[in-house]
C-alpha cells in the first residue's frame, strides 16, 4: 500500500533539492552577477520612468488590470507524475492529504510571489495613490487574501472535467477580482468588504459544491504540472542545460516556405534539418537571441575593422549551438536506416548550417551599415561568414561524426 | 525460389564475448512471408537489428541480394524497409512530410509518390490527418504512419517487427492485405509476432527461436513432422517448444 502522507514529503524534497542543483547551475553561470547589474539599471530607469509619466497617469486601471491578471492566474503545482495515473488511482480517496499539501504550498509560493510583485509596484502606488508603510501593509494584506481565496477556489474548479467549463468560471474569478483590486486602490474599504460576502457565496455555493459532484481530473492535473515543470525548466535554460527539457513544437506556419524543398533524394536531409530547425525546441529562439545579443555588440563597440572579429565569435557561437540538431535524431530508427550515406547527411547539414550562418552575417551586415553607413565592413560580414564556414565547419563536423 | 535475405551463421549480441543470438541460418526467399516468433528475449529484435545493419555480426553474415551492409552500405539499405515495435516519429513533422520525407531519402520520383500515396492514405483511414502532427495520434495511429512510410517505398523486402499491437482491426487487416499483394508481386516479408493466429493464416514459413537459437523452422506441415506433433497448431507447437522440449 502507498503511504499518500509520506509520499508528498518525499516529492517536495526531491523537487526541492531538484531546485536548489539547478539554481546553484545558475549561480555558477553567472547569473548573480548579470541578475545584480540587471536590478541596478533596472531601477535606474525605473526612476526616471516615474518621474516622467504624465500627472494623469491611469495608476489605478493599470494596477488593477495587472493584478486581476496576475491573482486569476493561479498556478498549482502537484508534483504528479506519469506514472501517477495507474498508480495512484486505486487509492484516489487517500489522496485529498496530499492534494491539500500541494494547495498549501501554493498558497505559501504564491503569497510570496504576490507580495514581491506588490512591492515591484509599490513606487508607482507611492506616487499616485499614497504612501506610507501602513498602507503597504494593508495593501500587500488584501492582495495576498485575494491570492489565497483564488487559489482555494481554483483548486475547487480544476475538478471540472472540461477546460471550456473551467474557463468559464476562471472569467467569473477575473471578475470578481477586477473589481477587488479596483476598489482596494480606490481604497473603498466599504465595499471592499462588501466584496467579502460575495466572495464567501462563490465558495461556498458556487466552487464548493464541485466537490460533490466530481472526482480529480487526473489527466489534466498532470497536462497542468507537466507544463508548469516544462516552464521552469526552459527558464533554467536560459543558464544552463536542462536534459529533462522535452522539445516543444511550434508550427510556424509562416515559415513553411523557408522548409519547402524541391522534391528530389538530395534534398531529403537538407528538407528536414530545416523543418527542425524552424519548429522544434529552441533553434530557431536561439538564433533570435544569439542575432540581437550581436546587434548590442556591434552598437556598443565602436566602428572599425575589429566589428569583422566580433562577428566571427558570433559565428562560432551560433555553429556550436545549432551542431546539437545534427544529433537530434540519434534514436530514430527510420533516420538511422535511411539509404543514405552518414557523409551525406553530414554534408546537408553542413550545407544548411553555412546558409544560416550567411543569413546571419547579411543581417548583421544590415544592422552595422545603417548604424555606421561603413559599407565596406558591412559587405565583409556575410562573406566572412562563407569564410568561417570554409574553414570552421569541417573541423566541428569532424568532432561529431 | 530467389533468395533476398541470407542469413548465414550469424552470430552477435552486446557485449564483446556474451553473443545473445547463436550461429542462425535462414532465408526470406521472393514471395514469401516467413513468421519470426519466440518468447519475450528469445533474441527476435536483436536479430532483426543485425538484418536492419544496426549491428555488428561477432561472426556471420547477413545478406541482401548477395551484399553485406559493410560491403555497399547504401545499396544493402535501400532494398528494404522496416516498421519498428515501437512507433518513432519525427515530433517535428507532420504525416504528410513523414511520407514525403521517406519517398525523397528512399530516391522515389516525385510522380511515382503521388500516385502511391493517396490510395494508401485511403486504405488506412489517414487521407483526413494529413496536416496532423505525431503529438495528435494516437499508439495506433502512430504505428500507421510507420506502415504508410514502409509501404510507400514498396521495396523488395519488408522487416517487420510486432506490427498488430495498437492497431484497430481494420488497419490489421488492411496491412496483411497490403502484405499479401506484394509478396504475390515478388517481395519478401521477415514479419516478427505474438498473434500466432494471423501468423498461422499468412505465413509461408515460420522461424522459432528459443533462447538466441533457431529451434526449429519450415513450414507447418515440416514443423509438425519435426516437433513430432501431427494436426497440432503453430500455438501448440510453439508452446511445446518455449517449454524448452526441442533443442
Amino acid at each position: 500500500m502507498i503511504d499518500v502522507k509520506k509520499l508528498w514529503s518525499k516529492r517536495q524534497s526531491a523537487h526541492m533539492t531538484e531546485k536548489l542543483k539547478y539554481f546553484s547551475l545558475m549561480a555558477n553561470s553567472g547569473l548573480i552577477v548579470s541578475s545584480f547589474l540587471l536590478i541596478i539599471i533596472g531601477s535606474v530607469y525605473y526612476a526616471k520612468l516615474l518621474k516622467v509619466l504624465p500627472e494623469h497617469f491611469p495608476a489605478v486601471l493599470i494596477l488593477t488590470i495587472v493584478f486581476s491578471f496576475w491573482l486569476t492566474r493561479s498556478p498549482i503545482r502537484t508534483l504528479l507524475k506519469e506514472g501517477d495515473l495507474v498508480f495512484l488511482l486505486p487509492v484516489e480517496s487517500g489522496m485529498k492529504y496530499y492534494f491539500s499539501k500541494s494547495l498549501s504550498s501554493a498558497m505559501a509560493s504564491g503569497s510570496f510571489s504576490t507580495l514581491f510583485l506588490f512591492t515591484l509596484m509599490w513606487p508607482i502606488v507611492q506616487v499616485f495613490i499614497t504612501d506610507g508603510w501602513m498602507m503597504y501593509v494593508v495593501f500587500g494584506f488584501f492582495l495576498i487574501v485575494s491570492k489565497v481565496f483564488n487559489l482555494y477556489v481554483s483548486w475547487e474548479e480544476r475538478r471540472l472535467p472540461y477546460k471550456s467549463h473551467q474557463l468559464n468560471y476562471r472569467i467569473i474569478r477575473f471578475i470578481v477580482n477586477f473589481v477587488y483590486v479596483f476598489l482596494l486602490f480606490e481604497e473603498a474599504y466599504l465595499f471592499l468588504i462588501a466584496m467579502f460576502a460575495i466572495m464567501y457565496v462563490l465558495k461556498n455555493f458556487v466552487f464548493g459544491i464541485f466537490k460533490k459532484m466530481h472526482g480529480y481530473q487526473w489527466e489534466l492535473l498532470l497536462a497542468e504540472e507537466q507544463t508548469l515543470k516544462m516552464k521552469s525548466y526552459r527558464l533554467v535554460n536560459l543558464f544552463t542545460d536542462v536534459p529533462a527539457l522535452k522539445q516543444m513544437v511550434n508550427k510556424r506556419p509562416w515559415l513553411n516556405s523557408i522548409g519547402t524543398f524541391s522534391f528530389k533524394k538530395g534534398n531529403a536531409m537538407s528538407a528536414l534539418y530545416m523543418k527542425t530547425f524552424i519548429r522544434l525546441g529552441d533553434y530557431l529562439g536561439l538564433f533570435v537571441r544569439l542575432t540581437l545579443i550581436g546587434f548590442l555588440f556591434l552598437y556598443l563597440i565602436p566602428k572599425g575593422w575589429w566589428q569583422l572579429a566580433v562577428v566571427l565569435l558570433f559565428f562560432q557561437l551560433l555553429a556550436l549551438q545549432l551542431f546539437t540538431l545534427f544529433t537530434q535524431y540519434k534514436w530514430n530508427v527510420s533516420f538511422t536506416i535511411y539509404p543514405i550515406k552518414p557523409s551525406v547527411k553530414m554534408n546537408a547539414f553542413t550545407n544548411w548550417l553555412r546558409q544560416i550562418l550567411i543569413v546571419q552575417g547579411a543581417v548583421y551586415g544590415i544592422f552595422y551599415g545603417i548604424l555606421t553607413s561603413d559599407w565596406l565592413i558591412a559587405v565583409l560580414m556575410p562573406a566572412a561568414a562563407v569564410l568561417f564556414s570554409l574553414v570552421r565547419l569541417p573541423a566541428l563536423a569532424k568532432k561529431h561524426c | 525460389m530467389k533468395p533476398i535475405l541470407e542469413v548465414t551463421e550469424l552470430t552477435g549480441g552486446y557485449m564483446p564475448n556474451q553473443p545473445v543470438i547463436h550461429e542462425l541460418n535462414f532465408t526470406v526467399n521472393e514471395s514469401e512471408i516467413v513468421g519470426l516468433i519466440g518468447l519475450n528475449g528469445a533474441g527476435k529484435s536483436t536479430t532483426i537489428k543485425h538484418v536492419l545493419g544496426l549491428m555488428e555480426p561477432m561472426s556471420g553474415s547477413s545478406k541482401i541480394n548477395g551484399q553485406t551492409f559493410r560491403e555497399e552500405p547504401e545499396e544493402y539499405r535501400s532494398q528494404f524497409t522496416y516498421i519498428p515495435e515501437m512507433p518513432i516519429l519525427y515530433d517535428e513533422l507532420t504525416l504528410w512530410e513523414h511520407l514525403e520525407l521517406t519517398a525523397m531519402a528512399y530516391g522515389m520520383e516525385e510522380q511515382t509518390f503521388l500516385t502511391r500515396v493517396r490510395p494508401l492514405l485511403e486504405e488506412f483511414r489517414m487521407d483526413n490527418k494529413i496536416k496532423w502532427f505525431p503529438s495528435q495520434f494516437s499508439k495506433g495511429m502512430k504505428q500507421k504512419v510507420m506502415i504508410l512510410c514502409a509501404l510507400l517505398v514498396e521495396p523488395k523486402l519488408y522487416i517487420v517487427d510486432e506490427p498488430f499491437v495498437g492497431l484497430d482491426p481494420l488497419g490489421i487487416q488492411s496491412f496483411l492485405e497490403y502484405m499479401v499483394t506484394f509478396k504475390n508481386s515478388g517481395a519478401g516479408v521477415l514479419m516478427s509476432t505474438h498473434i500466432l493466429s494471423t501468423a498461422e493464416r499468412y505465413c509461408d514459413r515460420f522461424l522459432i527461436m528459443h533462447e538466441g537459437r533457431l529451434v526449429l523452422g519450415g513450414t507447418l506441415q515440416e514443423l509438425r513432422t519435426k516437433s513430432g506433433l501431427a494436426d497440432a497448431t503453430l500455438d501448440e507447437i510453439y508452446l511445446y517448444v518455449a517449454r524448452g522440449n526441442v533443442t
